[in-house]
């Protein structure tokens, strides 16, 4: 079973064949450089410069454009959403559901911190990070995730908090809906 | 003009620089080691606070303390190179840099390595004023005080730099009035000559200096307030600041003195690719668009660090939103620079030194490491990746394997200008250039791996599941570091004249040393003896905390027998309910639990209010911890043995 999520997955696809692309470049310029040009061609290289410039400008126009609806922001559970609420402590995490936590679901959790900055960083029953967000003291800040397997969850602090932040983990249950 | 006095001053700012940097880079490098040590190898592991605290030092001293001071040391000589002096005003900003720096950095490390002070470099308020006793008052102000001079210098810095780079006769402006004068220092004459004329275009290492030199003033006064606001915190002159403001105002900061480092690095690519290409820098007027996109973007994209901070009733998700397509538009000059740096080498007679080979890797890490920030910049995905390792493997190519070959190529083309003398063995810096770059992409490509499976970033102690990677790992920082051991041999002994006198070619890069050695085999020997030396001295530190650890491990034993045999908490020591209270106020304890005769209201864990716990009881949860309670390794046998009496007597 694979370890890691699919936008980790997406990632490795995607930086695995730039880094290629990128070497494949290098290697090609490290070459060239053993059998140069007699003319002088730097004005060409110049001009074209501009068509360079409205290449990445299109490129990473089409990345914005097919990454920025995927934001994690202002999600709700709607009305069959589940609330459970989190606290972070130095270095300890209370997670206090009403009922149990169930799959198929909206699950809202409402984290807050109470003394220096937390992360909620949540963990798959097979390993892999799922979501995470920050909380810094005095806010409430808002996740919503809905768990598609059952299982043991298991809740890592990713902000850095102080001499124990490694220690401040914690687990939590999925039940079958 | 520049004469030959104003290239004297310039080379003895860079060398200054140059030098003090690489020293910090040998503390901090060797405290890198440690840190990957002590995670890999459970037998050498290091007390927690003191891991953090080593991070803290490493953070600081390798980003700002070498990589930042080196580049801009380097940026006095680029300056000079295109013909600009350093006089006057700019002159005493460039000496008052230097001396704020070192003594910014020495802050540092007396305030982590030896004052416990370990909230990370970025210090995210308000954990300086949370150090569960591991760190005081005292030190979170001379923590503060000491990163305020290090950021004063930036300024000074930047002071010197637009004093520089304004001066009318170098650049052969027409219009004297300050406005076109800056203009022209950052491009604008390309775009609109008529408006910013001058005799002659601008020298393009000029714009990223110009650019930086303006940005960095920018970025660093708000967070000269929060530090000045810390500082009076520990003093207890003023109450608490604003979480989330303080974190918007750190990254306001921390995303431009990244560019601190690449920007004065782009300079002197700028300036010396064309020297080994032998042909000028392949650039269209389209560049000055994209620096002039890179002035504005640079201080307007901090929030991307907290793309994962979007509490309810703040405007912080929005900002962040904006923040992906101004962070993309900095992709431009990186982008239009790597097109122009790699089409200045396309076909060229580039001439293949160790030098010229470290500035082509550093390129090379700049693509690779420039493509892992994409990453970072979408929103979408850092949702992944957001402070795991694979955010540590990407500023560790950035700043190791673009900042730093930049540097050590810079070194080893300038070294010889610089000093008058040659360089000391050309295969020792082969050796050093190539193992840098091919051990570090697989040393740092490994945190990248890490992350990507969710490994958290700053544990001390990683997860287990991440153990074998982490062993892997190991060999390659050992070579890593090892490799850079001949660096600093090398350059001492240049330093020291056992090259020879300097000589140049045609296009002024150095030739090799004409000092015959006697054998081959002189240089192989140095390296062996550095190698050697390296991991003597490796060793000897880890060592060192292995004896430590063991000895406090010694220390702890005998309050696990007593708790256990005796089962009333009457052990080797008798609490006393007095000092219990400061320990309980001073561990952090009020977070979780409810004890009404401390003014405790936590709901975490249970109330001692209503459990009232026996002594016995509290001695073991401290000390072992359970679940979510953590033992407290940092309370010695009578302070846990106090506050077990404290809340004892106080719950009767």
């Amino acid at each position: 079973m694979l370890r890691v999520s699919h936008t980790a997955v997406i990632i490795t696809v995607a930086y695995s064949i730039a880094v290629i692309l990128g070497s494949a470049i290098s290697f090609a310029i490290f070459r060239s450089t053993s059998r140069p040009l007699e003319e002088d061609r730097s004005g060409v290289w110049s001009r074209r410069e501009t068509t360079w410039l409205v290449i990445m400008i299109v490129t990473l126009f089409a990345l914005l454009m097919g990454t920025i609806f995927y934001v994690p922001y202002g999600e709700t559970a709607g009305p069959r959403g589940q609330v459970v609420r989190v606290v972070g402590v130095q270095y300890a995490w209370a997670i206090d559901a009403p009922q149990p936590i169930v799959t198929g679901r909206p699950v809202a959790f409402l984290a807050r911190s109470r003394d220096v900055a937390h992360g909620v960083g949540v963990y798959n029953p097979s390993g892999p990070l799922i979501f995470q967000a920050q909380v810094v003291a005095d806010h409430e800040q808002k996740i919503v995730h809905t768990f598609s397997e059952p299982g043991t969850y298991t809740v890592h602090c990713l902000e850095f908090c102080g001499a124990g932040h490694h220690l401040m983990s914690t687990t939590f249950e999925v039940k079958a809906a | 003009m520049i004469d030959e006095q104003d290239r004297a001053i310039a080379r003895r700012l860079t060398v200054s620089y140059i030098v003090w940097s690489t020293i910090i880079l040998a503390a901090s490098g060797l405290l890198g080691v440690v840190m990957r040590l002590s995670q890999a190898v459970p037998q050498l592991r290091v007390g927690d606070n003191f891991w953090y605290a080593m991070m803290t030092a490493h953070g600081l001293g390798a980003f700002v303390g070498w990589a930042g001071f080196a580049v801009m040391g380097l940026a006095w000589w680029v300056l000079a190179g295109v013909g600009f002096p350093v006089r006057g005003f700019g002159l005493v900003m460039a000496r008052l840099t230097w001396w704020l720096m070192v003594l910014g950095v020495l802050g540092v490390i007396i305030t982590t390595i030896f004052m416990g002070f370990g909230a990370s470099w970025v210090f995210l308020y308000p954990l300086p004023f949370y150090g569960s006793g591991n760190w005081g008052a005292w030190a979170t102000g001379l923590f503060s005080f000491s990163v305020l001079l290090a950021g004063l210098a930036i300024v000074t810095w930047c002071f010197g730099i637009l004093h520089t780079v304004m001066n009318r006769e170098a650049l052969q402006s027409v219009s004297g009035s300050i406005g076109k004068r800056l203009g022209l220092a950052f491009g604008w004459g390309f775009l609109m000559p008529r408006t910013f004329a001058a005799k002659k275009s601008v020298p393009y290492p000029v714009i990223p200096l110009t650019v930086i030199g303006l940005d960095m003033i920018i970025a660093t006064l708000p967070l000269a307030g929060l530090l000045i606001w810390q500082i009076f915190e520990s003093m207890g002159v003023v109450g608490s600041a604003n979480d989330l403001l303080a974190k918007n105002i750190l990254w306001w900061f921390g995303h431009p003195v990244v560019y601190l480092l690449l920007f004065p690095a782009v300079a002197v690519y700028y300036w010396l690719i064309p020297r080994y290409a032998g042909r000028d820098l392949v650039a269209g007027h389209v560049i000055a668009v994209a620096w002039t996109v890179a002035v504005i973007a640079n201080v307007f994209v901090w929030a991307h660090h907290l793309y994962l901070d979007y509490p309810s009733g703040t405007a912080q998700a929005q900002i962040n939103t904006a923040m992906q397509p101004i962070t993309f538009a900095l992709v431009l000059p990186s982008a239009l620079s790597l097109y122009s740096l790699g089409f200045t080498i396309y076909r060229s007679r580039f001439r293949w030194t160790p030098a010229s080979t470290a500035l082509f890797f550093g390129l090379v890490g700049w693509l690779l490491a420039g493509l892992s920030g994409i990453v970072n910049a979408t929103i979408a995905l850092d949702v992944a990746i957001h402070n795991t390792l694979w955010i540590v493997g990407h500023f560790h190519h950035m700043a190791m394997l673009n900042i730093g070959l930049l540097i050590f190529g810079a070194v080893y083309a300038l070294l010889p200008e610089l000093s008058g003398k040659a360089l000391y063995s050309e295969r020792m810096a082969w050796i050093h250039v190539w193992i840098t770059f091919v051990v570090g992409m697989i040393f740092f490509g490994i945190w990248l791996v890490q992350g990507l499976d969710g490994a958290p970033r700053r544990w001390s102690v990683l997860p287990s599941n991440y153990d074998t990677l982490t062993r892997i790992s190991l060999p390659f920082a050992f070579i890593l570091a090892a490799a850079q051991a001949l660096f600093f041999w090398n350059v001492m002994q240049t330093l020291r004249g056992k090259g020879g006198i300097a000589t140049f070619d045609e296009r002024g890069i150095p030739e090799p040393s004409k000092v015959r050695k006697e054998s081959s085999v002189h240089s192989i020997e140095a390296a062996v003896m550095i190698v050697a030396l390296a991991l003597a001295l490796i060793f000897a530190v880890g060592g060192y905390l292995v004896g430590r650890d063991v000895a406090s491990n010694k220390d702890d034993t005998p309050t696990t027998t007593a708790v256990e045999t005796g089962g009333g908490g009457e052990g080797t020591v008798t609490g006393d309910a007095a000092a219990g209270a400061e320990v309980f106020a001073s561990s952090s304890c009020s977070n979780c639990h409810t004890l009404e005769a401390a003014g405790a209201t936590g709901t975490v864990g249970p109330s001692f209010d209503e459990k009232k716990p026996s002594e016995a009881l509290v001695i073991d949860r401290v000390t072992n911890g359970l679940n979510a309670m953590p033992a407290y390794p940092q309370l010695d046998e009578q302070q846990i043995a106090d506050v077990a009496a404290y809340v004892n007597e106080s719950t009767k």
